[in-house]
């Protein structure tokens, strides 16, 4: 009797493990499904956040500006109407909303210029360049105070007081050099263009040596 | 005997499978701190809402402070009701089963050293999906050691850039007149003279 059972079950062994193969693959359609990530890991993205590498000073970008390095490009990520007003030379306009138009990712998805953001602070650079480095874009920078900073390190360099070191007065002239490479003009600098001209080499002086004549001898005692 | 050899290696071979599967059920872990937002909705809502609030519109009753400074600093001094969470740590564990905790109800309000430092975790957190955040747009400062919260307006310019390049080419223009300088008058002290006595007799 018992036999028979087993052998009633038996044939149907093979249905018996297609229907077990089939329950699983159901299983597997219910498993969560998850969204797939864009850009990298939230935790590789904190960890560029954290590190303050991405920061570029003005003085350093002036100096690039003026030694023409060709190596970086400057977005600025205000309105268009405080980019129009005033931004820093060969600057490119892409407002933070239009950041990833169609237009715009040309230049910011690629590895060959550094890319350096900025704004009037760095606030909106800094929401800029978080998620431009989350899609992966490379060699992303941003520009430490941003244009507040700008003018008041570069376009209108803070005299040191007497009691400062020499190192502060050294940056002083070079941040004024600069401001004036960047259009600015202080009044001094109109006297000290004058005063080198008038500096031309005076003409040659013809100095007479009067000749002593020879007296007749005198006589002595 | 080949039928039983058969049966032998199908149920040896469907038993590995089922415990492949199990095996790979059982395993299968979540992902940690996943994204609920790609860049292109986050960039949207960052520039059509406002996700700035000050220290006066602050509903203290209905908000939760984060302070995303560091430990010592938090320990120097904080807003009241704060709790300190750094910013290279908003991803542990145990700071996550907090903010978890949080993401349905009260708004959670970050605030740092200044706005810019709250930056950063605030649009972390927001791409993680917490949506009820909120930036509170505070400088703090520290006078003979207490704390000193100041407004602070974001992205404001602190001058108008061309006006003043312009205004300083418009100065260089005019000549320079050197301002003489007064020499100070002067002072006469008058110093009263004894006047001389008449010798007066001694002993």
């Amino acid at each position: 009797m018992d036999k028979k059972k087993i052998a009633r079950v038996t044939s149907f062994r093979y249905q018996i493990l297609a229907l077990i193969f089939i329950l699983l693959a159901g299983g597997l359609v219910l498993l969560p499904k998850y969204q797939k990530q864009e850009g990298i890991k939230s935790e590789a993205l904190l960890s560029h956040a954290t590190s303050p590498e991405r920061y570029i000073s003005t003085d350093q970008i002036a100096n690039k500006i003026i030694n023409k390095d060709p190596s970086f490009i400057l977005i600025d990520v205000r309105e268009e109407e405080s980019f129009k007003n005033y931004s820093l030379p060969n600057a490119i306009n892409i407002p933070l909303a239009k950041l990833f138009d169609e237009e715009s990712l040309p230049y910011l998805n690629q590895s060959q210029f550094d890319v350096v953001f900025f704004s009037n602070d760095h606030f909106y650079a800094d929401q800029a360049w978080m998620l431009c480095n989350r899609r992966g874009f490379k060699n992303l920078r941003v520009l430490n105070g941003g244009l507040n900073t700008w003018f008041t390190t570069i376009i209108n360099p803070e005299k040191p007081s007497q009691d400062m070191p020499a190192e502060a007065f050294e940056l002083y002239a070079t941040r004024k050099a600069s401001s004036m490479y960047f259009g600015v003009f202080y009044p001094d600098q109109q006297a000290v263009a004058e005063e080198s001209i008038s500096n031309t080499p005076a003409p040659k002086k013809v100095i007479t040596v009067q000749k002593k004549k020879k007296k007749p001898v005198e006589g002595g005692c | 005997m080949k039928e039983l050899e058969k049966i032998k290696r199908i149920s040896i071979a469907s038993t590995l499978f089922i415990l492949a599967v199990l095996i790979g059920v059982l395993t299968f872990e979540r992902p940690k701190n996943m994204y609920a937002f790609n860049t292109e909705n986050t960039l949207e809502t960052l520039t059509t809402t406002s996700y700035l609030i000050s220290m006066d519109e602050l509903d203290k009753n209905n908000s939760v402070l984060i302070d995303v400074r560091s430990q010592y600093e938090y320990e120097k001094g904080h807003l009241e009701n704060a709790i300190n969470m750094a910013l290279p740590e908003i991803l542990t564990e145990e700071n996550q089963l907090i903010l978890n905790d949080l993401k349905d109800g009260k708004t959670m309000v970050v605030y740092g050293k200044n706005v810019q430092e709250a930056n950063m975790p605030f649009l972390m957190l927001y791409q993680l999906g917490f949506t009820n955040i909120k930036l509170l747009s505070v400088k703090l400062d520290y006078l003979q050691n207490k704390l000193i919260v100041s407004k602070e307006e974001v992205e404001k310019p602190v001058s108008n850039i061309q006006d003043f390049i312009n205004e300083s080419v418009k100065n260089s223009k005019k000549p320079i007149v050197l301002e003489k300088v007064k020499a100070e008058p002067k002072r006469v002290i008058t110093v009263q003279k004894k006047k001389k006595k008449p010798v007066e007799g001694g002993c």
